[in-house]
């Protein structure tokens, strides 16, 4: 019985979602205002799980740790001066804490893992591969679309006026087009899929629970009902001239 | 208002309405449309298959429910190859919602009955690792002090027998990882594969399919699921057919809607135009 | 005193501090500065979580004042703040009371609401696309029509009935992904990567101070 109502539940709020498509009501509201409660709840409860896993783990093992502890939650609570006028400056030290700590340690490594393997792999691709002419057309075509897309964002100098910059533009343009295009593509495939992935719930497909199905009828028509009912509602009902 | 530009301003919830349709009767009515394997799902599948017996693999969840649609039939196919074979699989997520998507998948696979897998020996749990990039260097760091807990018992990490020789990155023989954007690979790349040169094999939603193809190409990223439909040529090279190959006729008529409208749209632009419409 | 802990090169100093704590140990092998280099990331990591009630507090506020004013649509507002004040309260650390990831409710909440919810959200995007595709994709300029045709090619090559009526479409795909696709996303990854190094050097300059914004007027 519990397992039928959450069913019935989570097929209420699946189609409560989807009512926007007809145009926004209160269903949709209150399927996006739960939402946002139950999401925003839900990070708090996991973030003071980790607290309770730390603690118990690592940082009360001895004296010097469990201070440290201390030390880390008493910096923490600075982060919420953020709302106050007098002492926002407090919210900063902890800001910075992060900030800094995020800009080394993603630097130290930038520099080897996106910037020095990619130019190495761009500047190790062979031009001419014996017996595969497509793969050496491929690579020329590599060699020649990477700079032009990195020179179509060069703004230092004046160097943008020149006749070989156009012709540079024009490539880079092309390529980017042609990525942008393949973005799409692949964006109508994620977003079709996930529309799918929730189908599939709606329709019982195992190994989804098939009273989703009976569900998704019975919760489709009365949420059709009423959006359209309100609809005809006031189209039928004059409106009181003020 | 010609027909033209009848169709060119048509409303668009008749076009949401052939969205469902398009969508669910496939679903409904399979129409057991062939699936051709692609490059990239054989590869994936071969890379995993060519890792010896013993190795240990780190699985990590980076998407929450909202991509389940789209990652859950790939990481249900990627264990079943897992427990399959004699890996020692350690399992992380570097987003909150990862622990409680593989709650999902332990229950529809039930490793220990299904596979013979014992948790604690054969593998393990160790649940969220927050601070994404930051998280992930600690973890590479050492492993024990950042999940001092695995997460379904709750007991010390080092007091198990799985982890006894897994300790840093370094005991780490391959990521596998399913993504949904940010913390993603990138991060792993800079945190793991380039300063302990751990190798990495991911699936991720089509969205994040485009930035990955330079990392493909430098050999950072071994291998790569792009999306719903390498998920289910996947599923059919394991002959484990699951929600992704059910799904394949629904994502083939919802693609062919797109390209009918694309055209439809744009034929009646040029014709509204070629007659000097607006 | 209070005018000397305002100033921002406090900060700043702190920022660089961490800054170097990171990258320092990792070129520079000097053992004892790696270990405290380790045990600051993962004591940091905690001081990151502290932050976690700031989402709840402002979402609080600004429903509040709703709720207070009687404004439109005030009872949703309600249900939000019901809603995360449920699950704070149910999903707290303390499985000695039954409360925690095991308590009944905050499952139930968690498999039954946000779950549907959190994957539905995200794939009504489907229909706006095709929306979009239809009233707007147009081959208006050649530019237009390179993403256009890239975008049909790539759809078609996603799609297995299109790969199996005409086998043309994989090798197109392939070689849009890993032709002018790989080519521009390489060209955003260096550049990024070089903006991320300028910023880091901005940083450790102490000229980067956009974070630091904000004077706490509401």
């Amino acid at each position: 019985m519990a397992d039928l109502f959450a069913v019935w539940i989570a097929v209420f709020f699946t189609l409560a979602i989807y009512t926007f498509l007809y145009k926004e009501n209160p269903w949709f509201r209150v399927a996006e205002s739960i939402y946002l409660g139950t999401a925003v709840g839900y990070g708090v409860a996991f973030d003071l799980k980790y607290l309770r896993d730390q603690w118990t783990g690592v940082w009360s093992s001895t004296g010097l740790m469990m201070t440290a502890f201390a030390f880390a939650i008493l910096v923490g609570l600075l982060w919420y001066f953020r709302f106050s006028k007098k002492y926002f400056y407090l919210y900063r030290w902890p800001l910075a804490i992060i900030v800094g700590t995020g800009i080394g340690t993603s630097m130290r490594t930038i520099i080897f893992a996106q910037f020095l393997s990619q130019i190495k792999g761009q500047a190790t691709l062979p031009l001419f591969v014996a017996g595969d002419p497509m793969t050496s057309f491929n690579n020329i075509l590599i060699a020649v679309m990477v700079p032009c897309v990195l020179l179509y964002f060069w703004f230092t100098g004046g160097s943008r006026e020149l006749g070989a910059m156009k012709v540079i533009d024009k490539i880079a343009r092309y390529t980017m087009m042609a990525g942008f295009g393949s973005a799409f593509g692949y964006t109508v495939l994620t977003r079709y899929s996930l529309f799918i992935g929730r189908s599939q719930f709606l329709l019982g497909i195992p190994p989804n629970p098939p009273e989703a199905k009976m569900a998704f009828v019975t919760i489709a028509a009365i949420l059709l009902l009423t959006l359209f009912g309100w609809d005809i509602y006031k189209r039928q009902t004059p409106e009181i001239p003020t | 208002m010609s027909v033209l530009e009848k169709l060119q301003t048509i409303d668009r919830r008749y076009i949401y309405l052939l969205g469902w349709i398009f969508v669910l009767v496939p679903l409904l009515h399979p129409l057991g449309l062939p699936v051709s394997i692609g490059k990239y799902s054989t590869a994936y599948y071969n890379y995993l298959d060519n890792v010896p017996d013993g190795s240990v693999i780190m699985v990590t969840f980076d998407y929450g429910v909202s991509a389940m649609p789209e990652l859950y039939p790939l990481t249900i196919a990627t264990f079943h190859q897992l427990w399959n074979r004699d890996f020692k699989v350690v399992i992380v997520a570097s987003w909150n919602q990862g622990p409680l998507v593989m709650d999902i998948v332990l229950k529809e696979l039930k490793p220990a009955e299904t596979y013979g897998k014992v948790y604690g020996e054969d593998w393990i749990e160790l649940g969220w690792v927050p601070q994404g990039e930051i998280g992930m260097a600690a973890l590479g760091k050492d492993i024990w002090s950042t999940k001092p807990a695995d997460y379904i018992e709750g007991k010390p990490t080092s007091s198990y027998p799985i982890m006894q020789n897994i300790k840093t990155a370094e005991d780490i023989d391959l990521i596998v990882s399913f993504e949904t954007g940010t913390p993603g690979l990138p991060e792993w790349v800079r945190q793991w594969n380039t300063p302990y040169g751990t190798p990495m094999i991911m699936g991720c939603i089509g969205v994040m399919v485009p930035e990955v193809a330079p990392y493909l190409q430098t050999g950072q990223l071994g291998a790569l699921i792009p999306g719903l439909t390498a998920s289910a040529e996947y599923e059919q090279i394991l002959k484990h057919p699951g929600l992704a190959t059910a799904g394949v006729d629904a994502i083939s008529m919802s693609h062919l809607l797109v390209i009918i409208l694309v055209i439809v749209g744009n034929a009646a632009y040029f014709m509204s135009k070629g007659r000097g419409g607006s | 005193m209070s005018e000397t802990l305002r100033r921002i090169e406090i900060p700043i100093i702190i920022t660089i501090v961490c800054t170097l704590l990171q990258v320092v140990p990792y070129f520079v092998n000097v053992p004892p500065i790696e270990a405290a280099s380790d045990t600051f990331r993962s004591w940091m990591v905690l001081v990151a979580t502290c932050s976690t009630l700031i989402g709840a507090i402002t979402l609080t506020m600004g429903h509040s004042k709703t709720i207070q004013r009687q404004g439109k649509g005030w009872y949703f507002s309600v249900l939000t703040i019901v809603f995360m004040l449920v699950m704070i309260l149910t999903g707290l650390p303390i499985p000695e009371v039954g409360l925690g990831e095991k308590n009944l409710v905050y499952d139930f909440c968690f498999k039954n609401i946000l779950t549907p919810l959190g994957a539905t959200m995200y794939s009504i995007i489907a229909f706006f696309l095709t929306a979009a595709a239809y009233r707007s994709f147009r081959a208006r300029s050649l530019e237009a029509t390179i993403v256009l045709i890239a975008g049909c090619l790539m759809i078609c090559y996603n799609a297995p009935l299109m790969t199996v009526a005409w086998p043309g479409f994989t090798p197109i795909g392939d070689w849009i992904f890993s032709v002018p696709n790989m080519a521009t996303m390489r060209a955003v990854i260096i550049g990024s990567a070089l903006g991320a190094i300028a910023l880091a050097v901005r940083a450790l300059l102490g000229m980067e101070r956009g974070y630091l914004r904000g004077g706490g007027e509401e």
